[in-house]
């Protein structure tokens, strides 16, 4: 387990001890020496524990030390299921294995993989033993605010270069305090925030002939709270009304009178953003209940294969927003592998259908790579962070352009809106891209067809 | 309308969270275990069902026939061994024990089965309903649930009032050493007793991987419910434990009803308020006829 790979004892000899006076101290590191004293001597658990002491000591070793963070377990864990493949893919990657040159120097690259557990406090945890044991240079994370703003706080607060994604830029911006006009040092991320799901809804909507009223079931938690906000002043130009179905609580089992609502008020679009076991509820409910809206774009749930097969053909026809497809024009930076042999490669491998975060969790390493390539010395976390802020590539997600974002540090992705169809290869269901108003190097390969007539 | 259907809806709902409570209500009553694993058992004998069906489209309503009988074997042996053990060195050590189990149970599913979740289906029954009026409607799937709940309890209380084996039990719960003492092998009925629950459990586990769909880690949330269906029903009142769903189910949906925030919470509420009140339920008894 990924537990073992945080062991301490694997910390290899030529990281040197902290403070150790024979590798040349930067003057950053003599004056946290100074600072120290003896508690420099202290196991590191105990610094850990002190929480507020900066755990990145300028390392000289020859080797750089990348964190990935990820909910391998627990209740996200289908966010994850590639992910484990990706590092298999991008060990045995030719810019990985042989290392990464700079200068005259070629530096090792170690991956170490931390399970979050699919919990904040975990996350967190993970990040500040990948700081402090495993001296990470860099922190990789995926997959939702409560597995990224941890580690990202954790990785701000110490002065460690970190890359987030698969969250919404809102939920990691303002989520971790910051106000309009801040900006974040070392913490930088790439995917899409609420206008981006305007972008990518909006325009499937006005496809389908409806009375432009929009059912929103949101639950009280940090994403549904933000876009029972963002959804209204999205949808009000496009002359399109909301109606709330209200803030209900995670794990509910029972959704007659939000299905009430949206009857009694003749919803004919359908968004969300709950967790995908309440929306496996929600949906039979409707059916039963007779809600059934002409069109339903969802958010956070039906992203990847499994909740799909649980729903059955309950699904088909449901809209949905896709950041990455193996049919986008896009390839590898590193291998140059193009998106859809990645997509291949992982249904050979493992035997299961591609999922949306091959693409960005691929790309993670990327911008690693990019950034230390960069970066005069891998070891300055300052430098590798200024190379993490101001980075324009092209990749396996396509450009992801960090200098140009709604707020400094955040690269957007644009979404391709998707619908579930009717299997017709090995799979019983095809994530089919029906519509590219917001992302036109995503092809169009069915027809928006309504969710209900 | 909305009203009459809110409370339909929380009955049909209550017969889900009575099928689930009923193994918890007969283990604590008739053995005193309190078993923290049951929702993870429950989430296993759904998963058992995944691995032995042909394929995730075969109706559930065959998984009926093998499950349930597995689990009571399971349960046998389980409280032959692990956790009758375990109850000779007291109560304590038999709340860790279901915890560990519960540990394990989620792992290991997690380590087999990956995280993916499953749901069952049953055909076109899922999603099909009757509408006696307008807003309400009385889905298959919710009265089947119901219809199941009843039976099972009806069965067992049966079983435990009407069958030799049953008087036994009861005699179990009462006074375990003097029924050691007239006789009755109390191993061997403490395991049948065991077996009964696990087999009510794997069939609550069947019918929540249709009514809803499950991962490894789905028992937990799973607990809360059952735990609060016993309690305001009254502990090892198999009758109570049938009540206490149908008003935990009514509270979530008539609280619901009255603000989509306030349902979870409305459940929870008059958990507390029982609790506070009654603390021995609304109808308590030891299990007997």
């Amino acid at each position: 387990m990924p537990d073992e790979t945080l062991d301490p004892g694997e910390i290899s000899p030529e990281h040197g001890q902290r403070g150790d006076a024979s590798g040349g101290i930067s003057r950053r590191s003599l004056v946290r020496a100074a600072g120290l004293g003896s508690g420099l001597l202290v196991g590191a658990p105990l610094i850990s524990a002190c929480g507020g002491l900066k755990g990145n000591q300028k390392s000289t070793s020859k080797k750089i030390t990348i964190g990935f963070v990820t909910p391998l377990t627990g209740a996200l864990a289908g966010f994850a299921a590639s992910d484990n493949y990706v590092v298999d893919t991008i060990r045995g990657s030719a810019s990985y294995s042989k290392g990464i040159k700079i200068g005259s120097q070629t530096y090792d690259v170690e991956v170490v993989v931390a399970d979050s557990q699919s919990s904040e406090n975990r996350a967190s945890q993970v990040a500040r033993q990948l700081i402090t044991k495993n001296k990470a240079d860099m922190i990789l994370v995926t997959s939702t605010p409560e597995v990224t703003n941890p580690v990202a706080s954790v990785c701000e607060q110490q002065h460690v270069p970190c890359v987030s994604t698969v969250v919404p830029w809102e939920s990691w911006y303002f989520g971790r305090g910051a106000k309009p006009g801040d900006s974040f040092k070392y913490t930088t991320m790439f995917f899409f925030g609420v206008a981006e799901f305007g972008e990518c809804f909006i325009p499937m909507w006005d496809r389908v002939h409806n009375d432009k009223t929009v059912a929103g079931m949101f639950p009280n938690d940090a994403d549904g709270n933000a876009f029972r906000k963002g959804w209204p002043p999205l949808m009000k130009p496009a002359g399109y009304q909301m109606v709330d179905g209200g803030a209900y609580p995670d794990g509910t089992t029972d959704y007659t009178s939000m299905i009430n609502k949206f009857k009694s008020k003749q919803c004919d679009i359908y968004v969300n953003a709950p967790l995908p076991p309440d929306f496996n509820v929600f949906w039979k409910q409707a059916a039963q209940q007779g809600f059934r809206p002409k069109l339903a774009t969802v958010a956070k749930v039906l992203l990847f294969p499994a909740d799909v097969v649980a729903l059955g053909d309950l699904v088909l026809n449901i809209a949905t927003d896709a950041w990455w497809t193996p049919t986008m024009p896009y390839q590898s930076s590193l291998t140059g592998q193009s998106a859809k042999d990645l997509g291949a490669a992982f249904t050979q491998k493992t035997g299961k259908q591609w999922v949306q975060a091959l693409g960005s969790s691929y790309s993670l390493f990327e911008v690693a790579y990019n950034a230390f390539k960069g970066a005069s010395d891998p070891h300055d976390h300052d430098e590798v962070a200024a190379q993490l802020r101001s980075m324009k590539y092209d990749g396996m997600s396509g450009t992801l352009d960090f200098t140009a974002g709604p707020v400094p540090g955040v690269a957007i992705v644009k979404p391709a809106g998707v619908q579930w169809k009717k299997g017709t290869g090995k799979f019983p269901f095809d994530l089919v891209v029906v519509d590219n108003s917001a992302n036109k190097n995503a092809p169009v390969a069915g027809d928006l067809v309504p969710t209900n007539s | 309308m909305i009203w009459v259907n809110a409370v339909i809806q929380g009955l049909l709902l209550g017969g889900l969270f009575a099928l689930f409570a009923c193994g918890l209500s007969l283990l604590f009553g008739v053995l005193g275990i309190i078993n923290l694993a049951h929702g993870d058992l429950a989430v296993l004998g759904a998963y058992v069902a995944v691995a032995l069906l042909p394929s995730v489209h075969t109706n559930v309503l065959w998984a009926l026939l093998f499950v349930p009988p597995l689990f009571a074997v399971f349960g046998y042996v389980s409280q032959r061994t692990v956790m009758g053990r375990s109850m000779r060195s007291g109560p304590l050590t038999t709340l860790l024990v279901t915890f560990g189990l519960s540990v394990v149970i989620q792992n290991a599913l997690l380590e087999g089965f990956s995280a993916d979740s499953h749901s069952f289906t049953l055909g076109a029954l899922t999603t099909r309903s009757l509408h006696p009026a307008s807003d309400i409607s009385l889905s298959w799937l919710r009265m089947g649930i119901l219809v199941v709940a009843v039976l099972v309890l009806v069965v067992v209380q049966l079983f435990l009032s009407r069958t030799g084996i049953g008087r036994q039990i009861r005699a179990l719960a009462d006074d375990d050493e003097a029924a050691a003492i007239t006789g009755v092998n109390t191993r061997h009925v403490a395991a049948i007793a065991a077996a009964v629950a696990f087999a009510t459990v794997a069939l609550a586990g069947l019918a929540f991987g249709t009514y809803a769909q499950f991962s490894p880690t789905s028992g937990s949330n799973l607990l809360i419910f059952a735990f609060e269906a016993v309690i305001i029903g009254g502990l090892g009142s198999l009758w109570g434990t049938l009540a206490g769903g149908c008003v935990l189910g009514l509270a979530q949906t008539i609280g619901a009803q009255i603000d989509p925030t306030f349902g979870v919470l409305a459940g929870h509420l008059v958990f507390l308020a029982v609790l506070a009140v009654r603390p021995n339920g609304l109808m308590p008894a030891t299990v007997e006829a």
